[in-house]
Parts: structure tokens; sequence; C-alpha cells
């Protein structure tokens, strides 16, 4: 059967091309992101003001306040982040970019990219239903056992996701060990192939345990189990720790990638070879993998546990900079006696050089006991990551997004509209969230609707709404500009940036089924960084 | 699809309805029909669900087993690297759900095991060690059969694990019905809860081996055999097989 024969959307809908499966989980993660962003909004409008703004009473179940909360960082996270990151971006890149025509197993890659979708629409049924589930993203039992909303919704969604990420995991994971092209060693994989990979192993060894937990939540709650119940000899905490056991992790199935992305935007956009390449990727992508499992209490602190466990946590979080360091170092490095070309991508990329180092500096105090339990459950907290996981990570996808434009459409992004969105959303991030670290300091509690016995937070609040307000317009261009180019941009070349790797420089743009038109050989002296320095 | 494998030379997208097919009648059966009978306790409509769900699910799932059977991968025999990867994960799986048993346990101290908890039968966790350690080897004898090109053999030894199977399964559940009627459920204390989790979950991997190896039998009856995926089962198999001990070890010897 030729294609000429099959239907066009038989080929789209049923697809099991790793490109096309990355477009829908691009499309799948931005309406995660819109509608999570909405519900942000909703939040600093309702938090803008004292005493009731939005709502009278926000404990009533179903679509409340709490919803929101539950809704933004379960879909922030787990539906856009990390699918937007290892969904979107491993899939339609990891593949070119090691040079093989798709991954190991593209029914299985149809399977996650299914599970995905279903999962979000798990999630937004939860609004339909009149009881939508009120947990956080975190689920936290005795709350989330007792209370008459959904869990289970909450449970399932947990499920496809993860069940999603596993077999990508695995796919990916044997993609990159026996699907390279002939000739290409370890050495001259992009830096964002690295972080994919490590990402995936975080994801393969630690979903399971998020599983497990949520299981037994749904047990408890449905079935009768005991397993959180500490009156009937279960154990609370235990929940706290399997849960942080994944969560912690996540952050840098999320950071990782988010990082590879804006190597390779540096890099392609400076022109210059990746800095400290072995380092980066032996000492910091493979020290931060190592680590990673290895710092979840630091969640725990006001928990109550013995002095040495916090302690070690202290510094086993602390250690965890080291890599972290060697990963911004390349980055910066990359840029030295370089030629940088100043567009969108460039500037979202120059953008997270501030942001991560906003959100490093701050989790330094966070890792220390003795700060953390004052500054445990203040808005200080939820600044720091969300500078981490927010802005960067974001700004991270928005690079790639803006750098691979030409690659994925064929066609150059509007860079007026673009640099107005960059400003706009640069602007709208800060505006949003300095205040919120200086009333943190002060004892501001996070997630609070209300705040009456602190009148004296509520401007550094209105300062968050304005700001949350122009992130909402950044945001909007920014996406427009992002169909109206797809459509009518003008055409753009197989490699406009001049990059050295092998998506640019030996696929056409877009790229057709298949992907190369010829064998891929590595010569013993390529790298993806080839820029004659 | 089939015609897809034919001309990998000319480069046309390729597509198959399986995927989304066994997506949609999971989440129908599990997701949905779940929440509709606990949470809602609408069971009419959980009926509708899994009645809808199921159909689908299993022609999803024959159509992908067809396409592996007949569709030429890319590089082949990678599933047999790839099973002990996702078996990596099921580790971790057990592993949470061994360690909240452990926790409960272990802070119970003297207090074990918990008021209400009646004492087992220990015959019968023993006579399911036989019986699952039989089918393993059974099966392993399928695959030799396999590779001898003995396909008759191969569907007879494939059948005998799959009678063994459905053994254990049923002795699963006699022994939850004996212990049900001694007034011993998931919610009698903590211990009836890990144990009712970790039999219940090890039991449901038993079941997915169970389909697994009828989805190698019937394709066998026609004389189609793939070497990966036979071996691909059996890897998944001696794992469940492996859990088991730690399974019956934990729960019944301990």
């Amino acid at each position: 059967m030729s294609a000429s024969t099959t239907p066009a959307w038989k080929e789209w809908v049923f697809t099991t091309d790793h490109k096309r499966i990355g477009v829908m989980y691009l499309v799948g993660s931005m309406a995660a992101f819109v509608v999570a962003g909405l519900m942000a909004l909703l939040i600093r409008v309702e938090q803008s003001s004292l005493g009731p703004t939005i709502f009278e009473d926000p404990t009533v179940v179903g679509d409340n306040y709490n919803t929101w909360l539950y809704f933004h960082g379960a879909a922030m996270i787990l539906a856009f982040l990390i699918p937007g990151l290892t969904g979107f971006f491993a899939n339609y890149f990891l593949p070119l970019m090691i040079g093989a025509a798709d991954v190991a197993f593209p029914r299985i890659n149809a399977f996650s990219v299914w599970l995905f979708f279903v999962a979000i629409i798990l999630a937004l049924m939860g609004f339909v239903i009149p009881d939508t589930p009120d947990i956080m993203w975190t689920g936290y039992p005795p709350y989330s056992v007792t209370t008459s909303a959904n869990t289970a919704f909450y449970v399932f969604t947990v499920h496809l996701l993860g069940f999603s990420s596993i077999l990508g995991a695995v796919n990916f994971l044997i993609t990159v060990i026996y699907m390279r092209a002939p000739g290409m060693g370890w050495n001259q994989l992009n830096v964002f192939v690295w972080t994919t990979v490590a990402a995936f192993v975080i994801q393969l060894i630690f979903i399971p345990v998020l599983a497990s937990a949520v299981t037994m939540l749904l047990f408890d709650k449905y079935l009768g189990t005991h397993f959180f119940d500490a009156a009937a000899g279960g154990d609370v905490l235990l929940y706290q720790n399997l849960f942080w056991f994944y969560s912690h992790p996540a952050v840098y199935v999320i950071f990782l990638p988010a990082m590879g992305v804006l190597i390779e935007v540096v890099a392609g956009m400076a022109k210059n070879m990746v800095f400290n390449y072995k380092a980066c990727v032996y000492g910091g992508i493979f020290g931060i993998t190592l680590l990673s499992g290895e710092v979840w209490v630091h969640h725990l602190y006001i928990a109550g546990m013995p002095d040495w466990i916090r302690v070690g946590q202290m510094v086993s979080t602390l250690l965890i900079s080291v890599p972290v360091g060697l990963m911004v170092m390349s980055l910066w490095g990359t840029l030295y006696r370089s030629s940088i070309t100043y567009n969108t991508a460039m500037l979202y990329a120059a953008a997270c050089f501030f942001l991560v180092l906003i959100g490093g500096l701050t989790g330094i105090p966070l890792a220390m006991v003795s700060m953390t339990v004052h500054l445990s459950e203040t808005s200080f907290v939820h600044a720091h990551f969300h500078y981490i996981m927010a802005l960067f990570s974001t700004f991270a996808i928005f690079a790639g997004v803006y750098y691979w434009f030409p690659k994925m459409t064929g066609k150059m992004a509007n860079e007026k509209i673009g640099k107005l969105g960059f400003l706009i959303n640069f602007a709208g991030v800060n505006i949003t969230f300095w205040p919120l670290f200086i009333i943190g300091l002060d004892g501001m509690p996070r997630r609070y609707w209300d705040y009456e016995m602190y009148p004296q937070f509520e401007p550094y609040h209105q300062v968050a709404l304005y700001g949350a307000i122009l992130i909402a317009i950044g945001m909007a261009i920014t996406i427009l500009n992002w169909i109206g180019s797809a459509i009518g941009g003008e055409k753009a070349s197989d490699n406009p940036w001049g990059a050295q790797s092998l998506e640019w420089t030996d696929t056409v743009s877009p790229p057709g089924a298949g992907n190369f038109k010829h064998e891929i050989k590595i010569a013993a002296d390529w790298t993806p960084y080839n820029y004659g320095k | 699809m089939s015609e897809a494998a034919a001309g990998h030379h000319e480069h046309h997208w390729e597509w198959s309805w399986a995927p989304m097919a066994v997506v949609i009648g999971v989440f129908l059966i599990l997701p949905l029909g779940f929440s509709t009978f606990f949470v809602y306790e609408n069971v009419s409509l959980t009926i509708a669900l899994c009645g809808i769900g199921t159909p689908i699910l299993l022609a999803g799932i024959a159509k992908w087993v067809a396409e592996g059977l007949t569709v030429k991968p890319l590089v082949e025999g990678l599933a047999g690297v790839a099973i002990p990867l996702f078996i990596v994960s099921e580790v971790f799986i057990f592993l949470g759900l061994f360690a909240s048993y452990w926790t409960i346990r272990l802070s119970a101290g003297e207090m074990w095991p918990p008021e209400g908890t009646p004492v087992f039968d220990k015959s019968i966790p023993l006579i399911m060690t036989v019986i699952l350690v039989a089918s393993s080897i059974t099966y392993h004898v399928a695959e030799v059969k396999a590779e001898a090109k003995d396909l008759g053999s191969f569907r007879n030894w494939v059948m005998i694990t799959l009678v063994l199977g459905f053994v254990f399964l049923g002795l699963t559940i006699y022994e939850y019905q004996h212990l049900l009627h001694m007034d011993f459920g998931p919610s009698t204390n903590s211990y009836s809860t890990a144990f009712y989790t970790i039999t219940g979950f090890h039991a449901s991997h038993v079941l997915v081996g169970l389909c697994i190896f009828i989805a190698v039998l019937i394709p066998a009856f026609k004389g189609l055999e793939n070497h990966t995926f036979t071996s691909s089962a059996g890897v998944y198999w001696h794992f469940v097989d492996v859990v088991w001990f730690f399974v019956a070890s934990q729960l019944y010897f301990w």
C-alpha cells in the first residue's frame, strides 16, 4: 500500500511515526498548559485581595479553589512539563539526533501517547463530575482518604501517565542503545540525548514506586484497607515517603531534559562546541541521576524525624548542587569566545541562565534544616520551585520550540512577535514571583486562599496578580505566534541556523517518513557541535 | 499493517489502529469501570462500560499481535532486551508494596499478628509454589520445542503451562473465599491490608502472563510463532515465578 492510497487522516490519527507522535505530545501538553495556566490565574485573582474574592466558601466540594490548586499542580507537572520534555522533544528529535528511522517500538510509542491523551481527558473529566478532586497534586492522606471528593480520578490519572512514561522509558533507552547510526560513539551523542536517557532511567526506576503509593491510596479510600490509617496500624508518613521517593527525582526528569534542550539551543546559536562535554555528561548528568534517589526526605523536614536523617539529607541535597553546577558551567562556558545570534530562541535560553541562578540560589537555604523549619509551607518555597520548575523549565521548552520551529514546520517563526512575547513573559514571571519571595520570608503561608491575619501582604499579592496577567498576555502572544507562523510563516531552509547536529544537516524541513533519504554513517571525528573551533 | 512491511525503501507514513484501541479499552474498563462501581456505585454503568471496552480491547490486542507476527521491525529481537528493562520497573512497584508492608509490620513490634488474624493453612502456599515452579519448567520445555520447530509439542506444552497457571489462580480464589469466610477481609486489620494487596497484585501479574500465553498460543494453531515474542513471554513468566517466592516467604512464612 503506498502513501497515496491511505487517507491522510488515518496516517495522522493512527500514526506510529515518532515525529507525528511528538507533535501530538506537543499539542496535548500545551493544551494542559493553557488550562492549568488559567487555573493559576484564578488562584492569583483569589489571593489578590483579603477575604473572599471569587468564592464565598472555598471548602465546598465541587468546583472551587482547592480543585484549582489540584488541577494546576497535577496538570503542570504530570501533563505539561514531563510529557512536554520527555514526550515531545524526545519523540521528535532524539531519533533524528542519533540517525535512526524511528524508535525501537513504534506501536508502543503510539500506545504511550494515547495513554497520555486519555489521562488528560480523565483529569479534565474531574471538572465534569460533581465531586472534583481537591487533594493537591500530592494527594496526601489522611485528607485524600477522608474527603468526599473523587480521589480515584487522581489515582488513575497518575497510573495512566505513569504507565505511559514507563513504556516510553523502555522504548527510548532501547532506541539509544541499539539504533544509533553506524559509527556513533557514546561521546558523539548530543547532550540532549544524554539528558533524555538519564530522565528515562529515573522514570523507569521511580515511577513504579509512586504507582504503588497511589494504588494503596485508592485501596484505602475505596476498599477499606489500612495502609495509611495510623489508628489501625498503618503509617501516614509512609505515603509521603513513597510519594517523594518518585516526585523528587521527577524534578530531575524535568530539569535534565530542559538543560539538554538549552545546551542544544546555546551551542546552535553561539556556534560553539559544548564546553566541558565530558564533565557535563559523566559528572553532571550521571551525578544528578545517581543522587536523585537519595534526597527525597528533604521534603519532609518538618514531618518529624531523627536529626541524623535530617543532617544526612541536608548533605546529600547540598551535594546535588555540584553536578548541577557542572551542567550550568557547560551552559555558560559554551558562550565563551563565541558568535551569538540573539534571536527569540536565544533570548529564552539567556533568560534561563538568570532563572536557574535565582531558583538554584534560593534552593540552598531551603536545603539547610535550620532555615527550612522556618521557611517550609511559606510562599518562599512556592516561589523557589516555580523559578526552577515553572519558569526555567517552561522557558527552556519555549527556547526549544523556537529553535526547532523551522525544522518541525518548514516555516520561520515570526521574530518580532516572538521577541515581544518573550519580553512580556520575562517581565511577567519576575513580577509575579519576586513578591512571593519577600512575603514568604515574612511568613506568608503558601496555598492559602485567604490571609486575614496578614493584611500587610495584600499589596504584594496585587503586584503578583499584575505579573500573572502579563504572563497570560505573553503566553497568548507566543502561542498565537506559533500557530500563525506554522500556517503562514516565511519558508525555512533545511538548516537556517547553520547548526551541525544530524537533525539539521541531514534531513529536510520538515523531515518526511523514514527521516533520512540516505544511510547515515558517522566518522570518528564527527561531533554534533562541529563548528570548527 | 502488514503491507507497510513490504517497502521500507519508499518510506511512507506508518500507522496502526491497534494501540489506540487497546488504550480506549483499558480506559473504559479500568479508570471508568472502577470509578462507576466503587465511587458512584452505578453497576449498570460499569457493566455498560466494560461491555463496550472489552471487545475494543480484545480487537486491539488481536490486531497488535497479528502485526507483531507479520510486520518486520526496524531492528529485530529488541523485545528480548526491552522485557528485562520493563521488569526493572515491575521490581520497583513490588518493592514499594513490600516496603509498605515491612514498615507496618516492623513498627507493630510485639503486636504482630494483629487482632483478627486467623491461623493460616500453610499447605496452600506450598502447593501454589510447586505449581508455579512447575509451570516455569513446562514453559521452558515449550520454548525448547519451539526452537526445534516442533510447533505441535510447543502448543501442548504452552497449554499445560496455561492449565497450571489457571490452577494457581483457582487456588488463590479458593484461599480468598476460605479467609473471607473466617471474617478476614481486606479491611480487617493491617496484616489483611498487606496480604490481600500484595497477593492480589501478584495474582494480577499471573493473569496478565496467562493472557500473554493465550496470545502466543492462538497464532501457533495457524503455524505462526515468533521467537522473540515466545521468549519474552517466558522471561516475564519466570519473573512472576520469582516474585512469588518473596510474596510467599514474606506473607505466609515470616
